[in-house]
């Protein structure tokens, strides 16, 4: 039946539907692996990833970003795929896939290919399938570009380990920060099941790893690493629960990226959280990359930036601003001397700036228009650092003319997180603060 | 008299002038001026540059040695830039690089206001050269060749002829700067290279093959379908797309 339905349907409409069914998936990135092409074939790959496009809802467009599969047998409760929704069924085959990335990669439109999949017939079944379009596209396209692909959970390793050799970055998602929480709205998936395959990843990211070192031409397995993705809002957890998850995962699975993704509610079900004004958690989603960054790039943990006592992101303060007002008693630093670590710390110095700061006052004191024009924000900065042992302004290091000052100085939220507007903020700051100071 | 070098604006003519006034006047003040572009002076003293390949070579070859090789990037690509105070500037950055222990740490001597302005036209030039990578759009015109125009503000294409050649090796492609009128050509196979004094012909490149119409209605079919409904934010797209770039992007043109 499927069959004959399928035979019927153009390209124009399978990826109509193959894209629309994976578009919550919001791994896009095509970063974390630099790869020149070597002449023959078509397709390159740069470290920091690049981006071709972006969509109406803001987000980069890297990769064709495509279900293999919408036919799935597993009855997810937060999935619009789930095998008890009535929506329209396609699948590719892997010619149509192989044809479809090379034509847009040709055309500029894409850096490569994101494929995840619906579970069709058995996971084994699947990433069969995955594995000979992957097969397809390097050995008989040659293409050099990037390709990020799912393992699929209960495939068999030794075909997890031969697509691994394909692809550039392998991700299996944890879907639900808990446990429980997966048990409650995946039925057929268990915490177990997902991290067997990414464990087997990550072994086999590190036995690859001392294969190169022997022969330096050996095949590479995952050279972008290991990513993972999860829903948040649409289980109760708090942000506390959710960043220490990510930073177990981080250290424990050597990942990359963990991805997070606002809860966009497709389906009604008992299980689910009841919508509010119908829109994703977009702010508490942007709270959590800004921490997650902070772990990864900032020597950040994640018990630092909240606990117990305080286990969600404040709303009108990045996790940066709360972590340096709850420890004043070390600023101000001095910028021309302050350790590159504590630099970071400071906020309104990005991890660029902190950089080029470090370098730059070798070769002299620095002043704060020197600071601005490398890019430090100095509306934020200015209340944690000395230049020569000056502050821009005389300021009083007290937590609570800190906070106001940092509240009057608006953020740049990605418009419209969370419905959050700046003239709410302001509105806000008009009333007393004792709330905001135990942050 | 200060003296002001007038060169045309391209890297062989900055370079020619860097390079005589490094020779005549190092231990002064004096200009770089783009031709067409001056606005004339009081007490000053206009010279028009010989440009030749040789003083390129030259002054390059100074550069990289002396100010080493990230230096002499910063350098060239802020002599992309269409700020007309380019080459003064970097007159200036390399008289300071004589006033530093290190010559070589010169980019990274911020607190110095020209090497400031050098490194910030650097950044926007690599910039915009980094958004055309992710941006230009190819059709495919009937005879095979990939076919894209762009409209930059600075003269981007040698900064992104390697890697579109390194992407497309197999490919005959071509990268037509309206602003400059430059073409970028590369064939297949072979390294690229840029012409200029050709004049498009708008008929052989609105000629598109067979597929061409097909690819782009897909892509556009892709590009709307990614988008989550309940996360729009147009303006979130346009800090990330400015709408300059739109005009010659597939997925903003109408459907054919
Ligand atoms: S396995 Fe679950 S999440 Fe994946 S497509 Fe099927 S129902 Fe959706």
């Amino acid at each position: 039946m499927h069959d004959t339905i399928q035979k019927e349907m153009t390209l124009n409409e399978k990826l109509n539907i193959l894209s629309d069914a994976a578009k919550y998936d919001v791994s896009c990135s095509s970063s974390g692996v630099d790869r020149k092409g070597d002449g023959t074939g078509m397709g390159n790959c740069s470290k920091a990833g690049i981006c071709h496009s972006f969509s109406a809802d803001g987000r980069c467009i890297s990769l064709l970003k495509i279900l293999f599969t919408n036919e799935c047998i597993y009855d997810c409760k937060y999935c619009i795929n789930r095998s008890s929704n009535d929506v329209r069924r396609a699948s590719f085959t892997p010619d149509e896939i192989c044809t479809l990335t090379m034509e847009f990669y040709r055309r500029n439109y894409i850096e490569g290919l994101f494929l995840s999949s619906g579970i069709l017939k058995s996971p084994n079944y699947t990433m069969e399938l995955i594995y000979a379009a992957l097969y397809r596209l390097r050995h008989v396209c040659n293409f050099q570009g990037y390709i990020h692909v799912k393992a699929i959970p209960g495939a068999d390793p030794a075909l997890i380990r031969m697509t691994g050799y394909l692809a550039d970055r392998m991700s299996v998602n944890v879907e639900l920060p808990t446990a429980e929480g997966l048990k409650l709205l995946a039925p057929h998936k268990s915490r177990k099941n997902i991290l067997t395959p990414m464990r087997l990843v990550q072994n086999q990211m590190t036995e690859n790893k001392q294969e190169i070192a022997l022969y330096r031409n050996a095949p590479r397995f995952v050279p972008a690493g290991q990513s993972t993705q999860m829903i948040i809002g649409a289980t109760p957890e708090s942000d506390y629960q959710i960043l220490n998850v990510a930073e177990a995962l981080y250290k424990k699975f050597d990942l990359k990226r963990v991805f997070y993704s606002a809860f966009v509610p497709v389906n009604k079900d008992r299980a689910l959280p009841a919508p509010i004004d119908n829109k994703p958690p977009l702010l508490r989603e942007h709270r959590l990359y800004q921490a997650d960054w902070l772990l990864r790039y900032y020597h950040f943990e994640a018990h630092e930036l909240l606990d117990e006592k305080n286990p969600n992101f404040n709303v009108l303060l990045d996790p940066k601003c709360c972590w340096a007002l709850k420890h004043l008693d070390i600023f101000p630093v001095e910028v021309n001397r302050a350790d590159h670590r504590v630099l970071l710390r400071v906020p309104g110095i990005g991890y660029k700036s902190a950089g080029r700061i470090v370098k730059a006052r070798k070769l002299g004191n620095l002043s704060f228009e020197d600071l601005r024009k490398m890019g430090v924000v100095l509306k934020r900065a200015l209340y944690f650092i000395t230049c020569s042992g000056k502050t821009m302004y005389p300021i009083r290091i007290d937590e609570d003319y800190i906070t106001r000052n940092l509240l009057n100085t608006k953020e740049r939220l990605p418009e419209g997180a969370d419905g959050m507007t700046f003239h709410q903020l302001s509105l806000v700051d008009d009333v007393n603060f004792s709330g905001v100071n135990r942050l | 008299m200060r003296e002001i070098y007038i060169c045309t604006d391209t890297i062989t003519g900055l370079c020619s002038a860097l390079h005589d006034a490094w020779l005549e006047n190092r231990n002064r003040e004096a200009g770089i001026g783009l031709r067409g572009r001056i606005q004339q002076q009081l007490f000053c003293q206009y010279k028009t540059v010989v440009e030749t390949a040789e003083k390129t070579r030259r002054l390059q070859r100074m550069l990289k040695r002396y100010l080493g090789y990230n230096a002499y990037w910063d350098i060239y690509y802020a002599l992309l830039s269409d700020d007309q105070e380019k080459g003064t500037e970097v007159f200036r950055v390399m008289q300071e690089a004589r006033n530093i222990p290190d010559s070589r740490k010169i980019m990274d001597h911020l607190g110095n206001s020209d090497v400031a302005k050098v490194f910030a036209m650097s950044r926007s030039v690599s910039n915009e050269a980094h958004m055309y990578e992710e941006f230009i759009r190819f059709r495919e015109l009937k005879n095979g060749i990939l076919f894209s125009e762009i409209t930059p503000k600075s003269q981007v294409l040698s900064c992104i002829g390697d890697h579109f050649a390194d992407r497309f090796p197999l490919e005959n492609w071509v990268i037509y700067d309206k602003t400059h009128e430059v073409f970028l050509i590369h064939r297949k196979q072979e390294r690229w290279g840029l012409v200029w004094g050709e004049t498009l012909d708008p008929d052989a490149v609105s000629e598109v093959s067979e597929g061409e119409t097909d690819y782009a209605a897909l892509w556009k079919e892709f590009f709307e379908a990614v988008s989550i409904k309940e996360r729009e934010n147009p303006k979130c797209q346009q800090n990330h797309l400015p709408l300059r770039f739109r005009g010659n992007m597939t997925e903003f043109s109408p459907r054919l």
